[in-house]
């Protein structure tokens, strides 16, 4: 067998893999292993935590990868995985989960500015990502990784549902009150930069 | 016509434009008249353009080496037997 694996797709390396070709399997951690990664620092933020899901997660695929059928795709599946995984770590640290509906700023006063879409780039320094992390993690755990999921990671409403296995209904919600609560912690930097002029620039 | 509450209710169905095309009419008017709103609707805008922004977190070296570790001793340790139930979801 000298098929170059680079140059296959994910559903023959897992057909591949499940017949026990270890350079199928190499091929699909080195595919996904950033973004198991990536994923689990954004839920976690903890990079041990992130480490022990990351080898969770592949030793998971692993020893689960004969009973994969191909009825979603590798990559709902390997992220399935790590989004439980994640779970069951933050249950374990048992941290404190606040009802959405306790947690909700939005009858207070906001203070809304008059402020206009500019380049991302003007925003997005280091404060601000630290502020974007901060965010994510006053969520409770469940709103966060729908958040995470869905606006970080870029995944659809259904493939979120899957994963989490949520209805897209309960999905939807949860972004809903997920994404205003995120957006009023990082409202004061929209204010900031209004304040400080095109391109962030101090007088 | 739909009130501000009720704006803000749809704001994130219309950001993934998962609305009826006339409720999409209804709160472009809307958003066009009523500053608040459009505050509303730019600064939920904004935020999501920031997090589509952030950049994967590559694994560090140490813990990509730790990781093919752990995962040629399971390989080594699953030779003899098959072993698949674990919890695993089945898809």
């Amino acid at each position: 067998m000298t098929q170059d694996v680079k140059s296959l797709s994910d559903e023959k390396l897992v057909e591949l893999a499940q017949a026990d070709d270890e350079r199928a399997f190499e091929e699909l951690v080195g595919r996904y292993e950033t973004k198991v990664y990536s994923l689990s620092i954004k839920m976690l933020r903890n990079p041990q935590d992130a480490e022990d899901v990351l080898q969770d997660t592949f030793l998971r695929a692993y020893r689960g990868l004969k009973s994969f059928k191909g009825n979603s795709t590798f990559s709902t599946w390997i992220y399935r995985i790590t989004a439980n995984s994640a779970l069951m770590k933050l249950r374990k640290k048992q941290l404190p989960t606040v009802s959405i509906e306790d947690a909700d700023e939005r009858d207070a006063p906001i203070n809304i500015p008059d402020w206009a879409p500019g380049p991302v780039e003007q925003l997005l320094n280091q404060e601000t990502r630290e502020a974007m992390q901060d965010a994510i993690e006053s969520l409770p755990a469940e709103f966060g990784q729908v958040f995470v999921l869905r606006d970080v990671e870029g995944l659809s409403n259904a493939d979120v549902a899957e994963i989490l296995d949520l209805s897209v209904a309960a999905v939807k919600s949860r972004l809903h009150r997920a994404r205003l609560k995120v957006r009023n912690r990082l409202m004061h930097f929209f204010n900031d930069s209004r304040s400080r002029g095109p391109m962030g620039a101090r007088p | 016509m739909m009130t501000c509450k009720e704006i803000l209710e749809s704001l994130s169905s219309y950001v993934d434009a998962d609305l009826k095309k006339e409720i999409v009419v209804e709160m472009e008017r809307h958003i066009g008249k009523c500053s608040e709103c459009r505050a509303e609707f730019d600064t939920l805008t904004m935020t999501l353009k920031l997090y589509k922004h952030v950049d994967d977190t590559p694994v560090p070296s140490d813990c990509h080496d730790r990781l093919i570790k752990v995962l040629k001793l399971e390989k080594m340790k699953a030779k003899p037997t098959d072993a698949s139930s674990d919890g695993t979801p089945e898809v």
